[in-house]
């Protein structure tokens, strides 16, 4: 595993004061959407199928900031639409910085290299690149030819100059275990830092409704890549999230340790479903009928879903439930072994 | 199947707050109608049936608001704009990849 030691330190601290509270929900990421325009339409994705004034729209980075601090989770991702064609994307950043907060930057890289100078290289800061595969299924998954290829420069430069840099890769049905172990080892071979991945989830809004993952399948997948992992592989996520996806752990969502926040408010209940927004952090976690959703709940949207953004904070306050999860937690990340 | 188009018809059998519902679910801008007759077009971003008075909240077409308007005040939303959502992007783009494939194979063989 491959998140930095510091970056470890201020989440088992962070979660360890929640649970000394006795805060039973927490918000871990929060994710910041302060746009939904993106420079791509992919087939797998749901956010960014509005209406011109919609896509036209950013959030001020005054608005940003606000729900930032309200929130108060160690990390911010902000995926979108793509971040880097938000016009203060390096104000937004350093503001975050400043603020240490762990900040992932989620972009497609089109625009990273002539947007790098912007940026300062920071513990704090991580490009993670959205990467789905190898060039060809990378191409196929975001619908255009030569995004790999624009990706992948881009990356090295990013690298050659210091910064932190992730892929994410999103998985769907049809995926090749094989063809993403190799994209593993390819990824390896560029230096990123680490990977991420997590299955689709079956967006209503997706122009392709036919490749995500139903539950069991996801297991089989998951089980296939992962089992007999390559000793060079490196991944910036939760061991037991990944244990979660190959099936040796039956995790419930925890919608709340992901809180999503974009231009409509603090979207309910999670970052994929959208059941309505709140004006406030406060009313989000005090208001939200939170037992009508995940996999014990009965809701069919939930059955299926095993995304990173409900399943990622479950794993990681398991690993501070007990002794147990906190030894196989480090058993894996020092071992390697999944 | 998109509701791009709908004009709902509001009675025994379709009530305003189902509406509601649909419009808030709809990626596409809507036209809110008010008993008085006034218009808003835009996008439909919010509504809280359970409020204590309930509402609707939109983004009109020159992206401003968010604009509430109170459920009591609605006579009918008619679903205008274009819906983003009904796409075949993915569709087009595996077609469109086969058609270049299929014209390739045969110089290739050649």
């Amino acid at each position: 595993m491959s998140v930095p030691l510091s970056q470890m330190w201020t989440v088992a601290t962070y979660v360890i004061r929640q649970k000394l509270a006795g805060r039973k929900r927490y918000p871990l990421v929060l994710m910041l959407e302060p746009l939904f325009r993106c420079n791509l339409a992919c087939a797998g994705c749901g956010k960014i199928q509005y209406p011109a004034q919609i896509l036209r729209k950013n959030l001020s980075v005054e608005k940003c900031l606000e729900a930032v601090d309200e929130c108060g989770a160690p990390m911010v991702s902000i995926p979108g639409g793509e971040p880097l064609m938000y016009p203060e994307i390096d104000r937004l950043v350093d503001e975050l910085v400043k603020r240490k907060k762990y900040v992932y930057l989620c972009t497609n890289a089109i625009l990273l290299q002539e947007k790098l100078d912007l940026f300062r290289p920071s513990k704090y800061l991580t490009f993670s690149v959205h990467m789905d595969g190898l060039r060809e299924e990378h191409d196929e998954a975001v619908c255009r030819d030569g995004v790999y290829d624009q990706a992948v420069p881009a990356i090295r430069e990013a690298l050659r100059r210091g910064f932190r840099v992730t892929t994410n890769t999103t998985l769907f049905d049809g995926a090749s275990p094989l063809r993403v172990r190799e994209f593993f080892d390819e990824m390896m071979r560029l230096g990123v830092e680490g990977m991420m991945m997590s299955p689709g989830y079956s967006y209503s809004k997706a122009p392709d409704q036919e490749h995500f993952l139903r539950r069991s399948r996801t297991n089989q997948l998951f089980s296939a890549i992962l089992s007999n992992p390559r000793r060079g592989w490196r991944f910036n996520q939760s061991p037991l999230f990944l244990r979660f996806l190959m099936g040796k752990h039956d995790y419930e969502c925890t919608p709340w340790g992901n809180p999503t926040y974009n231009m409509f408010g603090w979207q309910r209940p999670c970052y994929l479903l959208q059941d309505g927004y709140a004006e406030t952090f406060k009313e989000l976690m005090e208001t939200t009928p939170w037992e009508n959703y995940g996999r014990k709940s009965g809701n069919e949207k939930c059955q299926d879903c095993m995304v990173h953004c409900g399943f990622e904070a479950t794993a990681v306050d398991h690993t501070f439930s007990s002794a147990r999860a906190f030894i196989e937690t480090a058993a894996v990340t020092f071992t390697g072994k999944l | 199947m998109s509701l791009q188009g709908w004009v709902p018809e509001i009675g025994p059998y379709l009530t305003l707050a189902e509406v509601i519902e649909h419009a808030f679910d709809y990626r596409g801008n809507v036209t809110v109608v008010r008993h008085d007759g006034d218009q808003v077009v835009g996008y439909l971003s919010n509504r809280d049936a359970a409020a204590r008075e309930p509402f609707v909240q939109v983004i009109d077409e020159q992206g401003e608001g968010p604009i509430r308007i109170a459920y009591a005040d609605i006579a009918n939303i008619l679903f205008t704009g274009k819906d983003p959502a009904e796409g075949n992007s993915w569709k087009a783009w595996i077609e469109r990849k086969e058609r270049e494939k299929a014209q390739a194979a045969p110089s290739n063989s050649a």
